[in-house]
């Protein structure tokens, strides 16, 4: 087993400090697939992969199709949010454990030998000697294994179309080097991790906001200069909130968004999935496609949860504060969280990536699809020297109009 | 060279006899590229979590209290007005 005798279970096990008070738990493992071979449950054949049209899992043998159970009903009970007063974290969005390696070996049990199978590539391999196909579906603490997957329901072809489309509608000012190597079919499905977290917050807003009162005129030379009067009103806003399934990446990388440096907030962007349609994990869903392992536990997520659940409260109380006329200015804000609940899950993106070097920096551009709505959204590398002439060709135009509008007028 | 144009005739068209017009075509350039490099880069996008998440709140309490009155001021709007900027983060208390 793995680089040592002992089990991912009891890695996991010795990788938690005895006694220490912690998050709760939610136990989320498949136990069905605990042995790592995952039959059909027809005809007990290991040649399994995701239907994508269907969203099912299909034995490749005899057809029959079949889905997972929904993670839901298993994470979130029958409480509503407003009850949840803890911090809940699912078992396969527990924290990661640097001693365990991405390199996992499993026990073949169709013939007994050994595969191994490196997580960071692959979550499930061929046996060489028996032709079974092994699959990694214990929750090992490496970020490898999420609590649930949202299987693919956009097909390769639609999101073929769908990156066609939005390419070809910014064609005219794209860089010349993607327009002649632009080549959609080198799209790649990913399972790109993400922490699902349900929230029970409250928050505070305190700052001032003004209701004009009267508005004048005053002759300033020639020109007419408008003043105004107003009422200054110190404002305060309390709101009690609940938040279901907000998104965030789970992926240091993916996180990072500089949009100066890469263009992952495209990526960002094609959010929401339906989150609700995630079914227990299953890496026959991962089958075909490649997927990213999470990196960022939930102490490193906090603090992204809290800044969105303060945008969130901001957002919310923004109706409250109509009434000033002249707008509010927030100056102070205060977060309560509750309860947390939290689940690691596999998302579904369609991603084309563009490698591009502009001015000896380099860039990926990536053009992303929902994999379950098809939402796209992408960076396209733009031709610098024909936007430039466009805008000065559209300038100039306007500087003529103007100057012919100043001497018809004088 | 957008860049050059504004820079010059900025100070002219704050001049008392030259008309602001003459910005009309720096600043059409300006808009133009940047609209176009927006188009085409997507830099300003990313996930409205605001509105596209499921929420639900209470009904919003607060308190309103006058505090000053402004007379003859020449802004339109409140000094440092962020209403609608919700992820301008301000002191958390």
């Amino acid at each position: 087993m793995s680089d040592s005798e002992a089990t991912p279970a009891e890695v996991a096990a010795a990788a938690q400090p005895p006694d220490t008070p912690g998050p709760q738990t939610v136990d989320t493992s498949n136990e069905a697939l605990r042995d790592g071979v995952n039959r059909c449950p027809k005809c007990g054949s290991t040649d399994i992969q995701l239907r994508v049209s269907a969203g099912m899992l299909v034995c490749l043998f005899c057809r029959y199709e079949w889905s997972e159970a929904m993670i839901e009903p298993k994470v979130s009970g029958e409480a509503p949010l407003q009850d949840l007063t803890d911090t809940v974290v699912a078992s396969g969005a527990t924290d990661i454990s640097p001693e365990v390696s991405g390199v996992i070996t499993l026990k073949c049990a169709g013939c007994g030998s050994e595969v191994v199978v490196n997580t960071a590539a692959a979550m499930s391999s061929r046996c060489h000697w028996c032709r079974h196909v092994l699959t990694i579906n214990e929750q090992v603490p490496n970020g490898a294994v999420p609590d649930a997957v949202l299987p693919f329901g956009i097909t390769r072809d639609q999101a073929l179309q769908h990156i066609r489309d939005f390419a070809g509608a910014r064609r005219m000012f794209a860089h010349r080097r993607f327009r002649s190597d632009f080549a959609p079919e080198k799209v790649v499905g990913v399972y790109l991790p993400y922490m699902v977290v349900d929230g029970n917050a409250s928050a505070d807003v305190q700052g001032f906001g003004e209701v004009e009162t009267r508005r004048y005129t005053r002759k300033q030379g020639d020109q007419e200069v408008t003043y105004y009067d107003a009422d200054v009103y110190q404002v305060g806003r309390h709101v009690d909130f609940t938040v279901d399934d907000l998104t965030i990446e789970s992926s240091a990388e993916r996180a990072n968004m500089n949009a100066f440096v890469n263009t992952n907030n495209v990526i960002n962007t094609i959010l929401p999935f339906d989150t609700k349609n995630a079914v227990q994990w299953n890496a026959n869903y991962l089958v075909g496609f490649t997927s990213e392992r999470r990196d960022q536990d939930v102490a490193q997520v906090q603090p992204v949860l809290e800044d969105q659940l303060l945008s969130i409260a901001r957002s919310q109380v923004e109706g409250s504060v109509a009434r000033y006329n002249r707008g509010v200015r927030w100056e102070a804000e205060h977060l309560s969280v509750h309860g947390t609940r939290w689940v690691s899950m596999y998302l579904p993106v369609w991603l084309y990536s563009f490698y591009s070097e502009e001015n000896g920096r380099a860039m990926v551009h990536y053009i992303a699809v929902n994999g379950r709505t098809g939402e796209t959204m992408g960076s396209i590398p733009v031709s610098q020297g024909r936007l430039i002439l466009a805008a000065l060709t559209v300038g100039t135009v306007l500087e003529g109009i103007a100057l012919w509008l100043l001497v018809v007028m004088s | 060279m957008t860049a050059l144009l504004i820079g010059l005739l900025i100070p002219l068209a704050s001049g008392g006899d030259t008309p602001w017009i003459l910005l009309l075509g720096p600043a059409g350039a300006v808009a133009v590229y940047w609209g176009l490099f927006q188009y085409y880069r997507n830099t300003d996008k990313s996930h409205s979590f605001e509105r596209e998440t499921r929420i639900e709140s209470k009904p919003i309490a607060g308190t309103d209290q006058k505090v000053d009155e402004v007379r003859g001021t020449r802004r339109p709007s409140i000094e440092g007005d962020n209403v609608r900027n919700h992820r301008q983060r301000v002191r958390r208390w």
